[in-house]
């Protein structure tokens, strides 16, 4: 390696070494919440690439709404989710999780793109995709239904790329700490406790450690909890709603998600029976009523007070049912005025069934 | 050089291994762990590699002391070198180890002193288990490995890399015989593998008759037959914290296959709608077979009231056909738990069992433990020793009914390990100890649970790769 051979040689292989190490830089800015999701999972970049392939600007998008998921910042979640509509599950899935979390999930509601309830709760079974199922169980954590945010947790594991994570780490060892189960807790902490990223999070959640912050976050989250036992379906996640509804009527996050549930299936004697005025309130949910009040005979001031019609909400059914009545049904000139209603939805969104 | 003193400086200043948390109330209550105090251990058995919990300890010193051999360890973590322990075991075989420990915390000295009891019985040296995560329905990277006890040596008898990713079910042996095994591999190109006498076959072990395809069973000693349960499994989840998973069935029924004949018989006495069969085995002498059976309930409502009796029936092994009447072994009803997972011992004298509140899924169950039956008299014996205050259950003899393994979630509730017990001729058992791992910390770190774990007196005679062989180019044999 002497001589002016070995002096170009050199050369060539330090200006490779800089073009790679410049590439590694630029794709780590362009694609910042890859390389986060890779840390989630306890992966290297190499090894997220071989998993997830080649990022792009969707991918991008979903999973910056999967970390800022995780860290629960709201309103990032909600500023990435609309950016662009994806029209994609996990996608709705997590504009409706922030939104809901911000407590305007029926507000929201028909904005965007809804894939009926798959939007709201991802499904997890053999044909679910492994990034589905590392997903699914942000909502149930979020509800406060453990049993399923639990089993969430540990089939994402299962299905993450290295079986393991931090992501699904920290989760089974909080759902654990919710409970008041120390003992399986303590197995994720001193994983945690070993991980120099994950240390601090850990220590802060050991006994004797816990701020009167992180006191009060375990104890809303045990106040949403179940307290009766009852043994469901993994699939029922009306009932499981229920179950947690039961448990208190004024968890309005899961009100809310059993509301939206019953009116993406279009179930409004579902919808009709778990609607509580008392407890929540919304423009979606004054527009499925008047659906049912219609169709059930039941249009009267007494009903319009109990289910707090407002006038203009009346005003305008009045003027979507004559518009539709007028076109034989059709969506043409509902599309503009109507397009965000519920009696929309109701009416013309159909089912994909290839997905 | 300067790269050496890196890498030294980088060594000096790695931070040790963090042991938090630990104490009452984690997984790690005991101050060692694994805990092999007081423990009787076989005189094959690896060596009991183990560390200090004590997260404020120091300078810890252990001396381990036999008739002949002294060997003193220092440190947290006490690994043995196998030629050293081999001779400590050889040297305590039928006696004890006696075991003194030291170590510094919160500025005083910590002593304790404790014993391992060397027994002259050895234990099958193999085991098999299948990993898999606790998960829920589905399943990813599954293997089913064998792991020699004498030793760490651990290889995979079957695993996903060789099967498509497809489910397979538990390895058993027949009365801890190596060259007498099955197991199930799921999906297409799946069958019962049947390995008897090292040559292998691939065995479709259903018939449209039938609820289902064969679920749980054994095989016959004499090898011809085996004994199955068909059962609808459905899965389900516990809506209060801390319960998880639930399993049931919504129906289940008893066959017989005929290795030799390729056919399966069903039973009508056992095929009435209104009673469910389930986890049927073979008596030692293949002269009965004991199973589960409980009056059918609607579930999941009634699920709490599920409670399973311990049955035996005759068996014909010339015919292949069940005898009458069936025998209520352990009642449900009088006694208000459920059996599951009944197993022989090899010698025919004992009758291991697990018992839950209700239903047919224990290892969820925290209040299931092992109950030991004495088939001479009937009498339950004193099992306190060996359960805990989590689920213990999927339990297997070995060869000479000396020793049984069976997994438990002792600890953290949530994975399975295996532990091992002694049983004397008059019924005595003993304080079980865990799998020894070479690194003291590998259970720390493992996220998998060790399935059904079953011990044999020798290797199976495949691997893998053999296995994927019979996956791919094997069609599974018909049975009518």
């Amino acid at each position: 390696m002497k001589g002016k051979g070995g002096r170009i040689l050199l050369a060539v292989l330090a200006a490779a070494a800089l073009a790679a190490g410049l590439s590694q830089c630029v794709f780590l800015v362009r694609h910042p919440y890859f390389r986060k999701l890779a840390a989630q999972n306890g992966i290297s970049l190499r090894e997220a690439r071989k998993a997830w392939g080649k990022p792009d600007k969707v991918s991008e998008q979903i999973m910056g709404m999967v970390v800022e998921a995780d860290r629960e910042n709201w309103p990032k979640v909600s500023e990435l989710a609309a950016e662009r509509d994806l029209k994609s599950e996990i996608g709705t899935y997590y504009y409706n999780l922030a939104n809901a979390m911000q407590g305007r999930l029926p507000d929201r509601l028909m904005d965007y793109y809804q894939p009926f309830e798959r939007g709201l709760f991802l499904p997890v079974g053999p044909s679910s995709t492994p990034f589905q199922i590392a997903c699914a169980g942000d909502v149930w954590f979020a509800l406060g239904y453990m049993p399923l945010a639990e089993r969430d947790a540990m089939l994402g594991l299962l299905f993450s790329p290295a079986h393991t994570g931090p992501r699904y780490l920290r989760r089974l060892a909080e759902t654990n700490l919710v409970i008041g189960d120390f003992e399986a807790a303590s197995k994720y902490l001193r994983i945690l406790l070993n991980s120099r990223s994950d240390r601090q999070w850990a220590q802060e959640r050991l006994p004797g450690h816990w701020s009167p912050e992180y006191q009060l976050r375990i104890a809303e989250k045990r106040n949403l909890m179940p307290q009766f036992d009852l043994v469901h379906g993994m699939d029922q996640t009306q009932l499981a709603l229920r179950v947690l509804l039961t448990a208190n009527a004024t968890n309005k996050t899961a009100l809310d998600y059993l509301l939206c549930y019953d009116l993406l299936t279009k179930d409004l004697d579902a919808f009709v029976a778990d609607f509580n005025p008392a407890y929540t309130a919304s423009r979606l949910y004054e527009e499925a009523i008047l659906i049912f009040l219609a169709a059930k005979g039941g249009m009267n001031e007494e009903n319009f007070v109990h289910y707090h019609i407002a006038p203009q909400t009346f005003q305008d059914f009045n003027r979507f049912v004559s518009i539709y009545k007028r076109d034989d049904g059709a969506a043409r000139n509902l599309t503009a005025e109507f397009g965000k209603s519920y009696w929309y939805y109701f009416y013309f969104a159909a089912k994909n069934e290839k997905k | 050089m300067p790269l050496l003193m890196l890498v030294l400086l980088t060594l000096a200043c790695a931070r040790p291994y963090d042991v938090q948390p630990a104490g009452v109330g984690t997984d790690r209550p005991e101050p060692v762990f694994p805990d092999y105090r007081d423990v009787t251990i076989p005189c094959n058995i690896a060596p009991l590699n183990f560390y200090y919990t004590d997260p404020d300890g120091s300078r810890f010193t252990t001396t381990f002391t036999s008739s002949s051999v002294t060997v003193t360890r220092k440190g947290r973590d006490v690994v043995w070198k196998e030629k050293t322990w081999k001779q400590m075991l050889a040297a305590a075989a039928g006696s004890d180890i006696e075991v003194a420990s030291s170590y510094r915390a919160a500025g005083e000295t910590v002593r304790q002193t404790w014993t391992i009891h060397v027994s002259a019985d050895p234990i099958d040296p193999y085991l098999t288990y299948r990993l898999i995560e606790p998960g829920f329905e589905v399943w990813d990277d599954l293997e089913i490995q064998e792991r020699n006890l004498e030793n760490f040596d651990t290889r995979n008898i079957a695993d996903w890399r060789h099967a498509g990713n497809h489910c397979m079910n538990c390895h058993i042996h027949a009365q801890g015989r190596g060259d007498l095994s099955m197991f199930y591999l799921r999906g297409a190109g799946g069958g019962a593998i049947l390995n008897r006498g090292g040559k292998l076959r691939k065995l479709a072990l259903n018939d449209t008759t039938m609820i289902s395809p064969t679920v749980y069973g054994e095989i016959h000693p004499a090898g011809r037959y085996g004994v199955f349960s068909n059962n609808i499994i459905i899965p389900a989840i516990h809506a209060a914290g801390g319960l998880r998973m639930e399993v049931f069935d919504r129906n289940s029924d008893l066959c017989v296959a005929d290795f030799d004949e390729n056919r399966l018989y069903a039973f009508p006495e056992t095929a009435r709608e209104d009673v469910m069969e389930t986890f049927p085995v073979f008596s030692a002498d293949g002269r009965y077979i004991y199973y589960c059976a409980a009056p059918y309930l609607h579930l999941p409502a009634d699920l709490d009231r599920m409670m399973y009796a311990l049955v035996r029936v005759p068996f014909d092994a010339e015919t292949g056909t069940l005898g009458a009447p069936a025998d209520t072994v352990w009642s449900a009803a009088q006694r208000g738990k459920s059996v599951c997972h009944p197993k022989a011992s090899p010698d025919g004298r004992w009758l291991l069992f697990t018992l839950a509140d209700y239903g047919t899924f224990p290892i969820n169950h925290r209040e299931c433990d092992l109950c030991l039956m004495d088939l001479a008299t009937g009498e339950i014996l004193d099992m306190s020793v060996v359960n805990s205050d989590k689920s213990d259950t999927y339990h297997s003899w070995s060869s000479d009914a000396r020793w049984f393994v069976f997994a438990s979630k002792r600890g953290d509730g949530l994975y399975g390990k295996p532990w091992f017990s002694h049983v004397s001729p008059d019924g005595t058992v003993t304080r079980p100890f865990l799998l020894p791992q070479k690194n003291p910390h590998f259970y720390d770190t493992m996220l998998r649970s060790f399935n059904v774990p079953d011990l044999g007196n020798a290797p199976v005679g495949f691997d893998a790769e053999v296995i994927e062989t019979l996956w791919k180019d094997v069609a599974a044999e018909p049975f009518e």
